[in-house]
């Protein structure tokens, strides 16, 4: 089948495009994008009337919950919430309570990726356990589907562990997804040093635990050949780390989480446990920070970090409560909050939604050029919706932005040209 | 061309290292193993060349196949030969190297087998008995006769090593037959190849006249021979590789992936072997293509050679 989508304002970051145009799609990829498309042979013509035509969006860092978990996030429930909130591809990354550290369970999840509509991707376990203490069968998880490998929220705490899993993943030109702390630094603490952290009496990890980790992490990097994938920066002082490094000959990338570019330490105001998040929520000179950096093309791509929990688990105050936001669903919904608040042009918004993390991964997807899958999403910027964690897709609902008001939704999503989600059906 | 036609003599009166020898040396070694592989293989194995010397094999680290190979190879040259089992010995009890060396120079021994876990130890000792010195293997360094057996074990087959393709695979960064191999297969004018993950690599390791690949069967397209190396069941188990069935589906090798090399592909091992770590088990027993006994054989007649070889000139020494 052949269709068209017209009269949109066309957003493409890959190509810096934005302005007016639509797409012609077939059999699953884009046949011609832009001002100027010839629609006569289309089966199905959708008039955009206006409204913003972007790639799909590309997640980085996500979490399902492990099989058989009642009332737990599955795939499916995952997939749901991704094709409402316009990401086309998404990625789970190990965590602790899915470590993704078995090649053979690993294989058995991939089988399992084609049935949800959106694209799954994986990415494996670094160590075992993700106790940093012993690599993890990096080549045959790579076999059985990973592209890339993680070490979740624990950095590799030993240093010689850590080149060897970087020198190790680097013949198969994987990324190693490494959480920036400094393990001792960062242990058992709950949110930034800060005034705030400081007058709440909780154990806090200084934000130069950042600018340690980059810099160990960037210069083994550089020693053992690695690619380094700086998972989820969130402080200045871990920013003007990536700069320094980045001078030199490394290959490293940066991702910030959705929450530590519109949120700060403060949301948390009442010692709210929906705020506890790792890292730590952190102080609005960060976040500014944060947002120029995405501005400047500094960060490669903006994750999630989904992570659906039970109600136990945030039953707890504040220091106890298990850390982790749902945001797959409010991802774009969030950002753009940035962009109505004037601090993010869309199309910045966009970049590290889309290429920015295609490019990362060589995937085809995350542009709307002729040729690349048809992976779409049509969004009204303007419409207002409040967020009811509850009507979320996923069955948890511990959502840090539940009861804020956004303006901007996804009202269609397209993978392959299949469309996985309407709005208004 | 054969000895006869150059006035050269073998010069050496240790083995430390490949690097001492030329193309010359190692034709003469080569030229006198044959010779001795040829009488190994009959009744009369025995001669009395080195009646009168005595071989002290100096093994600080275990070793069962090179220090009986040594031994061997000195008795049927007319050698006394003792084994000084030195792991269990003074060492244990905190006598320094130079202690031992000194001890060990009064009771006169002319030549010594050394085996140690430290680099350089050989050539330590060698300096400070003033003895004629075979480096069995020192740390990670060097282990010379291993990679003359190799390279004559394959000159058998085929006439020379000098432009063949040779494949080394395994763990590179701890092996001393890896680094002894590289040496000699390069003076000896081979083209090298090495295969392993980046973990067990020597740093800058492409700048020693090899070309280096992370990907077996892209390694193995149109080699001649294999060596594999022995992993060291210890390495294997998160620390440098995760574990020994991810080595072998990355780094092991089998006859279908030998299908690339070239058809009458040889495949080394320098013993004792892991099946299914390194090496297939229906690989390392295939006749066709393994020479892993055929290098045991050559291990004796090589260290015959070498004995020989410095067990004249230490008489020269005498005589001059």
């Amino acid at each position: 089948m052949m269709f068209a989508i017209i009269n949109a304002r066309l957003v493409d970051p890959a190509s810096d495009y934005d302005g007016p145009g639509g797409v012609v799609v077939a059999d699953g990829i884009i046949l011609e994008a832009g001002p100027d498309i010839d629609i006569d042979a289309c089966d199905e013509i959708i008039d955009a009337r206006g409204r913003i035509l972007a790639p799909a969006l590309i997640d980085l860092r996500t979490a399902k919950e492990p099989g058989l978990t009642p009332d737990g996030e599955t795939l499916s429930s995952l997939a749901a919430g991704a094709a409402r909130g316009g990401v086309g591809t998404v990625m789970l990354a190990p965590n602790a309570r899915t470590p993704q550290d078995s090649p053979d369970s690993l294989a058995a999840l991939v089988r399992t990726f084609d049935d949800h509509g959106v694209r799954f991707l994986a990415a494996g376990a670094a160590t075992v356990g993700l106790k940093g203490e012993q690599m993890a069968e990096i080549g045959l998880l790579a076999r059985c589907g990973a592209v890339m490998v993680g070490n979740g929220d624990r950095p590799i705490a030993d240093s010689r562990i850590l080149r060897r899993v970087l020198a190790y993943s680097s013949q198969f030109d994987f990324w190693l997804a490494s959480r920036p702390a400094d393990a001792e630094l960062s242990a058992g603490t709950v949110a930034l040093e800060s005034d705030w952290s400081a007058r709440m009496g909780l154990p806090s990890e200084p934000a130069i635990s950042e600018r340690i980790a980059i810099e160990r992490d960037a210069s083994l990097a550089e020693l053992s050949g690695g690619k380094l994938l700086v998972d989820r920066l969130s402080t200045e002082a871990g920013l003007d780390a990536l700069r320094h490094v980045r001078v030199r000959d490394i290959e490293i990338a940066a991702s910030v989480a959705v929450a530590h570019l519109t949120l700060n330490e403060t949301d948390a105001g009442d010692l709210d446990s929906a705020f506890r998040m790792d890292p730590p929520l952190r102080s609005e000179m960060d976040r500014r920070a944060l947002v120029e950096a995405v501005i400047n093309g500094e960060i490669n791509a903006v994750v999630s970090d989904h992570r659906p929990t039970p109600f136990d688990d945030k039953g707890e105050p504040f220091a106890l409560a298990i850390a982790g936001t749902l945001s797959v669903e409010t991802l774009l919904g969030a950002m753009l909050g940035l962009v109505h608040d004037g601090q993010l042009e869309l199309i910045d918004a966009l970049r590290v939604l889309t290429c920015g993390p295609a490019d990362l991964l060589s995937l085809p997807q995350g542009r709307i050029t002729a040729g690349a899958p048809a992976d779409l999403i049509l969004i009204d910027g303007d419409i207002p919706w409040v967020v009811d964690a509850d009507a979320l897709a996923s069955p948890r609902a511990n959502c840090a932005w539940s009861g804020r008001r956004f303006q901007g939704r996804v009202l269609q999503t397209f993978v392959a040209g299949v469309m996985i989600h309407n709005h208004d059906g | 061309m054969s000895r006869a036609e150059f006035s050269y003599d073998f010069p050496h009166r240790h083995l430390l290292s490949v690097a001492d020898l030329n193309p010359v040396d190692i034709a003469i070694i080569f030229e006198r193993a044959e010779v001795f592989l040829k009488r190994n293989r009959t009744p009369d194995k025995a001669s009395d060349d080195l009646r009168g010397l005595t071989v002290l094999n100096l093994f600080f680290e275990a070793s069962t196949r090179t220090q009986g190979s040594f031994e061997m190879a000195g008795k049927r040259l007319g050698a006394d030969v003792v084994n000084f089992a030195v792991a269990h010995s003074s060492t244990s009890k905190g006598e320094s190297l130079s202690d031992t060396a000194r001890t060990l120079a009064a009771m006169q021994p002319d030549i010594l087998v050394v085996r140690h876990p430290a680099t350089g130890a050989p050539k330590f000792l060698a300096e400070a008995t003033g003895l004629s010195v075979i480096n069995a293997g020192d740390g990670m360094h060097e282990h010379p006769t291993q990679a003359l057996l190799d390279s004559f074990t394959l000159a058998q087959r085929w006439g020379s090593v000098g432009g063949r393709r040779i494949l080394i695979v395994g763990d590179i960064l701890h092996s001393r037959v890896a680094r002894s191999n590289i040496g000699l297969l390069n003076i000896l004018g081979a083209e090298i190849r090495l295969c392993a993950p980046p973990t067990l690599l020597p740093t800058d390791v492409d700048q020693w006249g090899v070309e280096v690949f992370h990907d077996l069967d892209a390694a193995l397209v149109g080699c001649d021979a294999v060596m594999a190396l022995r992993q060291q069941k210890e390495r294997m188990t998160g620390g440098f590789v995760p574990s020994e069935r991810e080595f072998f589906h990355l780094f092991g090798l089998t006859h279908e992936r030998l299908e690339v090399a070239s058809p009458d592909v040889l495949v080394l091992h320098p013993g004792p072997m892991n099946r299914g770590v390194e090496i297939h088990t229906r690989l390392a027993d295939d006749p066709e293509i393994s020479l892993i006994l055929d290098q045991v054989e050559s291990g004796v007649a090589v260290r015959m050679a070498m004995l020989e070889l410095i067990g004249t000139n230490i008489r020269k020494g005498y005589a001059a």
